[in-house]
């Protein structure tokens, strides 16, 4: 009990440090474990091996379970083609270049391999967390960004079962993965049939809920053992299994602070496991942390855009995806239990997973994506008469109804200006043949190059509540009325102030729930 | 990893999947889930030896205990603590004297030696704090006076158990202790207890408010808080000879004058029973067959006193302290069975010498038996006491016939609205401007700030247990005002089960053909909502001829 109270205050610890300095808590997590392994080794404590092992097997089985759980089609549904050709071109580009790297490097083949599948996947956890905080989960990117992330762990757990039968030669590692995907086979047959029929079937209490979804956990992994394929391949596919709504749904919730509990903990314990990785390790890690960021954030912009994605959202998606998941952790302490890979590489690993875990949130900012922006190609042909235009309207940011606003003023005769800094909406508002310029509506130059000062009316739909107030200063002077989307109370009133006219959407949508249940729920 | 090293995953699948097949075999016949779990440890255990109890099963039966205290601790406001002070005092003091008393009498009646009377009767004496607690939260009753007394009960019993446990413990070490020594531990084991109170009283007051209050719009860190919490104060009851449940339940009184009791409450509630359930299986697997068959008339007559004459006890004196009938009722149900307690008692006792491993066996039946039966009992409490009270047995004892007064929170054709973002406070606040009693819901205190006339409730509605608490299937609406697609449909699904009405935020285009998939009531769609308003502020400023 001792044991497990020090992990929790541990935990606690890195969580408490998480929130003050706005970090993802799962480096912090893998820090504060590896602090309280040297605080043991300073005061001579024996730390205690079992509970650790322990915590790592339980931490492992719901990680990848929830991991599974989550993997649900339909979370995928209309962007598919998108999602595996972003998911399929980083993981094989991004492997290969860890590979190259590794090689470059002086590591061997099976070296080379394990770092350049660590490297390949992102990671959910921190991905997931950090657009919720910024409310951005269900964005077209936020989509594209968790489809890819499901794909790549459903690679590794593949590629695990490949690595670890490679010693024993080609064709163990083919037999292998096929009754993996043979497992996985079973699972979809659950998933199609058995979980919706059972949900149908059974109204069953959230006690029940769970030992049922513990239980298809525990009874995939036994098959996994008795298919020779390591238990986390059965977890996984137990979780997907159940991922169907709404079963995925109904337990999401009982599972939750299982894992919230089980994965703090296993967290803490891989930090207290590791041995510091020193001289040449260092700047190895390094090596690969740059070449990881680099190539994510280019290879995910340009096929993002390819796949039909706007460049803002395929820029923010590379960002996001450049760190290494919790799923490569999982990879290496399976390589290193296996003895294919050594306890160094693991902490190489983990160090560089907990690098780029902790930069995330640093390098996804707004600020870094819009200057990435710049350097995408800019396109003028949209630009042309746009200074000549008389009594027009201009649109600043195109957003989710800049084609409704369009078609608006295209009915009452006004010619209109769309801002954007996207180059793939600029694109496609060239190729409709819409007046526009590629840039910031913030931007004073750009304002006056859409002779903002001449429109009869600006709309402003942008994100910053302060770009806004930048269009509004610079029209102050001049008789164009200046309308601006808000949501928040907090917006109306500071468009109110600034002189602007609000267009409050959250009121509007409210007024009009509150219309239909005046009609149709009577009391 | 290597097989040996997976030895706690393939004990707890074992655990897992057998309980989970009792579990569902229960439910098609009505059997507890508490009598599935401890058949499917004597499964594993006696008859098939598939499981072996080792120190990490052991660890989180502990946990399993901690947490089930901790959460019973969440619920208690220091006011409700202060009520059933007294209760304790008067009430443990009392059956305990009497249970201990009768038990050892029958035992003696039973042919049974004066030590092995006294064992016996400490045995039967005793109650199950977890089982008839586990046994009240699947109810959804722990927040009932009864259930109430019954904890007061259980916890004044630990106490009691505690000191026993203590002198034995002095008894049967390797070297036992001297007298002195014994009553330096006693005194620590009730000093422990009074630090324990004073801290809890502290850190309620002044540790522990300012930074969970800093934490609270991070579920996750409020989680490993209180967990954080609960442990420290095990440990530190665990340093004064105190049991694990006396330090949860003090821990978890500290946080239960946190605004954000309720929602812990509701997120630890998962862990605990995933946690119990193998503690409960555990009970199963600990049980010692081979000698029932000699064992099993004595265990039988002991049974029937936990199972008659202990209930009949504790109705008595709450009749004397002026509860009602029902009340009196309810809580003695609560009181028939063995603790889990008592197993150790035993076994100490076996250890010492003071007693046989036949008394052991026999104090496990006893507790099988009464643990089993009493499930049954206490899940259908309500219809055995109105069937009981037709026969007017009940008014022989003289309980009072008026009901006792406590506030039963029970919502009905209310509004309930998720999600305090911009557009649920300000659904919230036109429908309480028209005299609806609406119910606001979110997971952050801070969003539910300032709502007027509204009722609220800190929570995530992807929890059954917040489902049920809020009344959905008695709302006339449920409104959404969240942008988290997955919580939408889960709570979409859940109305149309319900066949409540549904307005959900449809944020985006692309969840609209899912939401609607779901038979959603009403999209509200603040673009499309939007455009509509500026279409209408463009007329009102002349820019668009109407």
């Amino acid at each position: 009990m001792t044991g497990v109270g020090i992990l929790l205050v541990a935990a606690a610890i890195a969580f408490g440090l998480a929130k003050l300095l706005r970090l993802p808590p799962i480096p912090l997590l893998i820090f504060v474990g590896a602090g309280l392994h040297e605080l043991a080794d300073f005061w001579q404590i024996a730390v205690p091996e079992d509970l650790l092992s322990n915590m790592m097997e339980l931490g492992l089985a719901v990680l990848v379970f929830t991991a599974g759980v989550d993997l649900s089609p339909r979370r995928m549904l209309g962007r598919t083609r998108a999602i595996i050709t972003v998911a399929t071109v980083q993981f094989l580009i991004l492997g290969l270049a860890g590979v190259l790297t590794a090689f470059a490097l002086g590591y061997d083949l099976t070296t080379a391999l394990y770092l350049g599948c660590g490297l390949s996947a992102s990671s959910t956890l921190v991905v997931v967390s950090h657009l919720q905080r910024r409310r951005q989960m269900f964005e077209p990117y936020g989509r594209l960004v968790i489809g890819v992330l499901l794909v790549q762990d459903l690679f590794i757990i593949l590629i695990m079962v490949a690595l670890l039968k490679a010693p024993d030669g080609l064709l163990e590692s083919f037999f292998g993965l096929t009754r993996a995907i043979g497992l996985g086979c079973v699972a979809v047959g659950i998933h199609r049939w058995f979980v919706p029929w059972i949900t149908r079937r059974l109204k069953l209490d959230d006690e029940e809920l769970m030992l049922g979804a513990l239980g298809i956990l525990f009874i995939f992994c036994g098959l996994a053992y008795l298919l020779k394929l390591p238990f986390l391949v059965g977890a996984f596919f137990a979780g997907f299994s159940i991922s169907a709504f709404p079963m995925n749904g109904l337990v999401r919730g009982m599972l939750g602070s299982l894992s919230s509990f089980f994965l703090a903990l296993f967290f803490i314990s891989v930090g207290a496991a590791l041995t510091l990785p020193q001289g040449d390790m260092l700047w190895h890690s390094l090596i690969f942390i740059i070449v990881l960021i680099v190539v994510t954030v280019g290879l995910v912009s340009i096929i993002g855009e390819y796949v039909g994605y706007s460049t803002r959202a395929s820029i923010e998606a590379g960002i996001l995806l450049s760190q290494t998941s919790e799923f490569s952790l999982v990879l290496a302490l399976t390589g290193m239990a296996s003895g294919q890979i050594s306890g160094e590489l693991f902490s190489m690993i983990t160090l560089i997973t907990v690098s780029t875990m902790t930069l995330t949130p640093l390098i996804s900012r707004e600020k870094i994506a819009w200057s990435l922006m710049k350097l995408h190609p800019r396109y003028r042909r949209g630009e042309l008469d746009c200074a000549t235009l008389q009594n027009h309207a201009v649109l600043l940011g195109y957003g989710r109804a800049g084609h409704q606003t369009l078609q608006a003023f295209k009915e009452h005769g006004i010619p209109v200006i769309v801002i954007d800094d996207d180059a793939a909406v600029i694109r496609k508002l060239i190729a409709d043949d819409v007046h526009c310029i590629q840039g910031d509506g913030s931007n004073q130059r750009i304002l006056k190059q859409a002779n903002c000062a001449g429109a009869k009316v600006v709309i402003c739909s942008m994100r910053r509540t302060r770009d806004s107030k930048i269009a509004l200063d610079y029209l102050k002077e001049y008789p164009t009325k200046v309308f601006i989307r808000t949501f928040e109370p907090e917006e109306t009133e500071f468009v109110k102030n600034s002189g602007g006219i609000p267009i409050e959407t959250a009121r509007a949508s409210a007024h009009s729930m509150l219309e239909w249940v005046a009609v149709n729920l009577r009391k | 990893m290597p097989a040996n090293d997976l030895q706690l995953l393939l004990n707890l699948g074992f655990i897992v999947i057998t309980a989970a097949t009792f579990a569902f075999v229960g439910k098609l016949i009505r059997m507890p889930t508490i009598v599935g779990y401890i058949l499917a440890g004597i499964v594993l255990g006696p008859v098939l030896h598939l499981v072996e109890l080792d120190h990490s099963l052991e660890l989180i039966s502990e946990l399993g205990i901690a947490l089930l205290l901790f959460l019973v601790g969440l619920e208690l406001s220091f006011k409700k603590v202060k009520d059933l002070g007294r209760v304790a005092l008067v009430l443990g003091g009392i059956q305990v004297l009497l249970t201990a008393t009768g038990g050892m009498l029958v035992a003696h009646f039973m042919g049974f030696g004066p030590m092995e009377a006294v064992f016996l009767g400490g045995t039967v004496t005793f109650s199950s704090t977890v089982v008839a607690i586990k046994l009240l939260d699947q109810k959804g009753e722990t927040n009932r006076l009864y259930a109430r007394i019954s904890i007061a009960l259980f916890l004044a019993q630990d106490i009691v158990v505690i000191a026993a446990l203590t002198v034995l413990t002095g008894f049967g070490g390797s070297e036992p202790l001297a007298p002195i020594e014994l009553l330096i531990n006693l005194g620590k084991a009730f000093g422990g207890m009074a630090v324990l109170l004073i801290l809890t009283l502290i850190a309620a007051r002044y540790l522990l408010p300012k930074p969970f209050a800093w934490a609270a719009r991070s579920p996750d860190t409020v989680f490993i808080w209180a967990l954080c919490w609960c442990f420290l104060v095990v440990i530190l009851a665990h340093q004064f000879h105190l049991s694990v449940e006396i330090g949860a339940f003090l821990a978890g009184i500290a946080i239960a004058q946190l605004p954000i009791n309720e929602d812990l409450h509701r997120r630890l509630h998962p862990l605990m029973t995933f946690f119990i359930a193998i503690f409960l299986v555990t009970l199963g697997i600990k049980m010692e067959l081979s000698s029932f068959a000699a064992i099993w008339p004595t265990a039988l007559g002991l049974s029937a006193f936990v199972l008659l004459i202990k209930p009949i006890i504790v109705f008595n004196i709450l009749a004397r302290m002026r509860f009602s009938e029902y009340t009196a009722f309810q809580t003695a149900i609560a009181s028939g069975q063995v603790s889990e307690f008592a197993f150790i008692l035993l076994a100490l006792g076996a250890t010492t010498g003071l007693i046989g491993p036949d008394i052991v066996a026999l104090g496990g039946l006893v507790g099988m038996t009464t643990i089993a039966l009493s499930s049954y009992l206490i899940i259908h409490s309500e219809a055995l006491y109105a069937a009981i009270a037709r026969t007017g047995i009940l008014k022989l004892m003289r309980a009072k016939q008026e009901a006792d007064s406590e506030i039963l929170r029970h919502r009905k054709d209310h509004i309930i609205v998720v999600g305090m973002n911009a557009l649920g406070r300000e659904i919230v606040q036109q429908l309480t401007l028209r005299n609806e009693r609406v119910l606001a819901i979110d997971t952050d205190p801070k969003k539910l700030e300032g709502l007027g006339g509204a009722d609220t409730l800190i929570g995530n509605v992807e929890y059954q247990s917040v489902v049920e608490e809020v009344g959905l299937r008695e709302a006339r609406l449920v409104v959404s005002a969240l942008q988290i697609e997955d919580t939408n449909h889960l709570l979409a699904y859940r109305c149309r089960s319900a066949s409540v009405p549904c307005a959900i935020h449809a944020f985006d285009l692309s969840v609209v053909n899912d939401l609607l998939d779901l038979d959603t009531t009403y999209l509200m769609m603040p673009a499309a909502d939007g455009i509509l308003q500026q279409r209408q502020l463009m007329q009102q400023e002349g820019i668009f001829k109407s």
